[in-house]
């Protein structure tokens, strides 16, 4: 069983299921989930063998070696000397070749190869293990639905998708999957497709994910003119020579690899973009909360767990290029920093279960993003790790509210149900913990995650405060080609002032700047550490909100119920107890033992010199955590004074909003402006285009059409039937001819 | 072709041929084209036939070769062939319409274009008003007893 056998089989086995259940999902009728389980079941326990693979094969302590198997599968499109570079060695692709052929063409080879790292196979893993709980958790959820096996045809489909999309090592099968995963989607919020707000609310999210898509295919362009090539991996010339891949070991370990500048801040920009759409971050997060449309197991899949976090794994995975660009980190912390605090504010207000939690995901997304802008290897990793925690808890959350939805009969509004812990237990203690875990409440999973996250900013902000790695000597990273140390303290963000380029590259080249890069200052990051502590105790405060007037005071069934007020059947409870697990312990587990953050140092991405350089010593800042606790603890405080026991059938707090409370619960407005500012002068200049296409383009069609009809109605009136006539035609043409040759001789 | 005027009787007579052809070719050509009974359209065919007749004629007087001679024996046997057969068809087309006229034979126009009809002679306006009647000259009037009681004169 090799890692390359068991990569592949990963999103084989849920393409098979996928295919499966479309071929004969019919006929299976209320067995239609048993290809799609069994075939996620199969892929979840091979993507845990491989995570074990993967951990076993990264050495020892003290001689850890990055972890990078690369396997192809086929080649898909190549043409020859498609990539000419300019021959000034200014404009020389940055280590283009290792060798003498610098400056030779290079084909344009497209290869579908997957790559096994240590970030791919923890991405594998939550993605293979939440699928299979989601798909056993729709067994009884969408029991009795007439498009059962569509369902599960999706499922299946969108974890291939997420699958080859975190394993593939090319940009261009990146841009495909991505794609892939936004049309899967679209087909499961538009599920039920008769409902005209599923409907609109489909279109939506594949339209604002469009672009996000527009982002990633200019940056996919850009960096194909830039490093003149789409691979992670190096891949091998037939001279001999190696084509350095952009995340390949070659290109990480040159210092000057990696491109600066406006053309660099361009791509991380654009990529920045490309993850805003797809992780909902704050221009185009519009689409997430009306994706609830979409039935819950489906939320729980695609909008908390997995496929929000491409937009994650792809910066994390781009972090060298990020780490060129100052600018750009600084601004995917202030968009990541920004959103969270928005979305939380939100989330506050919303009555609907399911729109809290959608906003309370765009606001961990933020989170994520805001450690990721840090440029620190913490930053990196704990993004990683919370995206880790937060897959569990809020599948958790986003399943509980389905189980909570299903036997309340369709109703999600919180204000017309409440005291539910008598009637659902099981339901209401996993909900529970997993509200424990999302408010960051010590030891649950969130606390560790977003202690980290705070770390990190707290590093950038009060650098002094912070030590770094080379300055103990303590050495808890890989080991990978030594960097120079010049003094590299973290005061210089994660990009050093190179003055000694070229051992690589014919020629020197000074690291550009941009005007963004001059956001990277102390203050900046202090108001971020602010805004993401305020954040944190707006997130305790929604989160317990909800459980409150959820599961708290007198027992209030709405009539829709009708008899089906109950727990909900064993299909459905099952996972969440299964996921409640992880999310007690898997955030202490892997913290206190510090096994994900040694893990994922071993990734290619985050062994290039310029993450390395940032590593903090792991000391476990006491202060931050209390702070962070703090916050919590006053959002559970003032959301129990509101809401707790009696008064939880009520707007207890809301009144005393105001104005503030319409203009959160109308989500800031901001569909509204992008109605007015987009939608609506699209739909002036297609109401002119269609005038004109009417009146101009139709009737010079018409014309047209016209012609032969006219033609033949003048030449119509030869044919009178009269002999003489056309004998006379006949003569005419006669005489012409002759008078033709007498003229020619 | 220019006609260019050489001397040489034999030029002279070819030429003269060609135009007594060319005469009747083109009376026939006109009568063809002109004349709206069958009989007469046959009739200006045959005329045609003999016009091509006398051209050949003189080609081959003028070349000494007797191929336009023999030629010309073969047209006038294929004509009266064509005589018999094309006086058929018009014997048919009268027994069809009762009429031999090449305008009875119409109805293969286009549907848009309406039937071509001869100038109608107009009917007699019988409405025209009563003219004054004058007497008919060289007859004197009835004596009249009445007036010729009360003349005032002799």
């Amino acid at each position: 069983m090799s890692p390359s056998f068991l990569l592949i089989l990963i999103p084989l086995l849920p393409l098979l299921a996928a295919i499966a259940t479309i071929v004969c999902g019919r006929r299976l009728e209320h067995r239609a989930h048993l290809p799609a389980v069994i075939g996620l079941a199969a892929a979840a326990v091979v993507a845990l063998a491989l995570l074990v693979l993967t951990v076993r094969s990264r050495g020892s302590a003290e001689t850890p070696r990055p972890i990078d198997i690369t396997t192809t599968l086929w080649q898909w499109a190549t043409i020859d000397n498609a990539y000419l570079p300019a021959i000034d060695s200014q404009a020389a692709v940055p280590g283009v070749a290792v060798g003498d052929d610098a400056y030779s063409a290079r084909p344009f080879s497209i290869s579908i190869t997957m790559r096994l790292d240590p970030l791919t196979a923890t991405m594998l893993t939550i993605i293979t293990s939440i699928g299979l709980l989601v798909a056993i958790y729709s067994i009884g959820y969408m029991h009795g639905d007439p498009g059962y096996p569509r369902f599960f045809a999706l499922v299946a489909m969108f974890v291939f998708s997420m699958s080859m999309l975190v394993a593939a090592s090319n940009f261009l099968l990146v841009y495909v999957f991505w794609e892939a995963v936004g049309v899967c989607s679209y087909l499961l919020i538009g599920f039920w497709f008769q409902k005209p707000a599923a409907a609109k609310a489909a279109k939506k999210a594949f339209l604002v994910n469009r672009i996000g898509d527009f982002g990633l295919a200019v940056a996919v362009f850009l960096l194909w003119l830039t490093y003149g090539t789409l691979d992670f991996h190096d891949t091998f010339s037939s001279e001999g020579t190696i084509l350095p891949g952009i995340l390949g070991q070659t290109r990480l370990a040159d210092i000057g690899g990696y491109v600066s500048g406006i053309v660099g801040t361009a791509i991380c920009l654009l990529l920045l973009l490309a993850a805003c759409g797809k992780s909902a971050q704050l221009p185009l997060h519009v689409w997430l909360p009306d994706a609830m449309e979409g039935p819950t197991p489906a939320s729980a899949l695609i909008h908390a767990a997995t496929m929000v976090t491409a937009g994650v794994y792809l910066i994390a995975r781009c972090a060298p290029l990020y780490m060129a660009c100052p600018g750009a980190l600084v601004m995917v912390s202030i968009v990541g920093t920004t959103t969270a605090l928005v979305a939380a504010l939100i989330g506050t207000v919303q009555n609907d279960l399911k729109r809290v939690l959608a906003y309370s995901t765009i606001s961990q997304l933020g989170y994520m993003f805001a450690c990721l802008g840090t440029g620190t290897l913490l930053g990196f990793t704990a993004a990683i790790f919370h995206l880790l925690t937060h897959a569990f808890f809020k599948a958790l959350l986003f399943l509980g509210a389905g189980s909570v939805m299903h036997s309340m009969g369709g109703v999600i509004d919180m204000r017309r149900f409440g005291g539910l812990r008598k009637l659902m237990p099981v339901t209401a203690i996993t909900f529970l913990i997993g509200s424990l875990a999302l408010a960051g409440i010590a030891p649950f999973a969130g606390f560790f995650s977003k202690d980290e996250i705070l770390t990190s900013l707290h590093s950038k902000g009060w650098p002094d405060v912070h030590h770094s790695v080379n300055d103990q000597h303590h050495a808890t990273i890989p080991n990978m080609p030594s960097p120079h140390s010049r003094g590299n303290t973290i005061h210089n963000v994660g990009y050093r002032e190179f003055s000694s380029y070229g051992e690589n590259l014919k020629g020197t080249r000074t690291p550009e700047t941009v005007g963004l890069d001059a956001l990277n200052q102390p203050i900046v990051w202090r108001t971020l550490f602010w805004m993401a502590l305020v954040t944190a105790g707006l997130t305790a405060f929604y989160t317990f909100r909800a459980v409150f007037m959820t599961f708290t005071g007198p027992l209030r069934v709405p009539e829709e119920a009708g008899d089906h007020a109950h727990e909900s059947p064993s299909a459905m409870t099952t996972p969440l107890i299964v996921l409640a697990i992880p999310a007690i312990f898997i955030g202490f587990i892997l913290f206190a033992t510090e096994g994900l953050a040694h893990f994922l140092a071993a990734t290619p991405s985050f062994t290039a010199p310029s993450v390395v350089s940032t590593a903090t010593a792991s000391v476990f800042h006491w202060d931050l955590a209390i702070q962070g606790t703090l916050a919590a603890a006053l959002g559970v405080v003032i959301a129990a004074v509101g809401h707790l026991g009696r008064r939880s059938d009520g707007p207890q707090l809301e009144r005393w909003l105001g104005p503030l409370r319409s203009f959160l619960e109308h989500h800031m407005f901001i569909d509204q402006f992008y109605i007015a500012i987009i939608i609506k002068p699209i739909k002036a200049i297609s109401f002119i285009a269609a005038l004109f296409e009417k009146h101009c383009i139709e009737r010079f069609v018409e014309l047209i059409a016209h012609l032969p009809l006219t033609l033949g109605g003048v030449t119509r009136r030869l044919q009178s039937g009269l002999l003489q006539r056309y004998a006379l035609a006949s003569v005419i043409g006669v005489l012409a001819i002759i008078v033709l040759l007498a003229w020619r001789l | 072709m220019t006609f260019t005027i050489l001397f040489g009787a034999a030029l002279a007579l070819l030429q003269n041929g060609l135009m007594v052809g060319a005469i009747l070719f083109s009376l026939g050509l006109i009568g063809i084209l002109s004349r709206r009974n069958l009989i007469v359209m046959f009739l200006s065919a045959e005329l045609m036939l003999q016009g091509i007749s006398v051209s050949l004629v003189a080609w081959s007087r003028y070349h000494g070769d007797f191929g336009g001679h023999v030629l010309v024996v073969f047209v006038l046997s294929v004509a009266a062939c064509e005589a018999a057969i094309a006086l058929v068809f018009v014997l048919q087309a009268f027994t069809r319409t009762g009429r031999l006229d090449s305008t009875a034979w119409q109805t293969l126009r286009e549907a848009t274009i309406d039937r071509s009809i001869d100038h109608e002679i107009p009917s007699l306006d019988t409405s025209l008003p009563n003219f004054p009647r004058l007497t008919p000259a060289g007859r004197s009037p009835p004596p009249d007893e009445q007036a010729a009681a009360q003349r005032d004169h002799v």
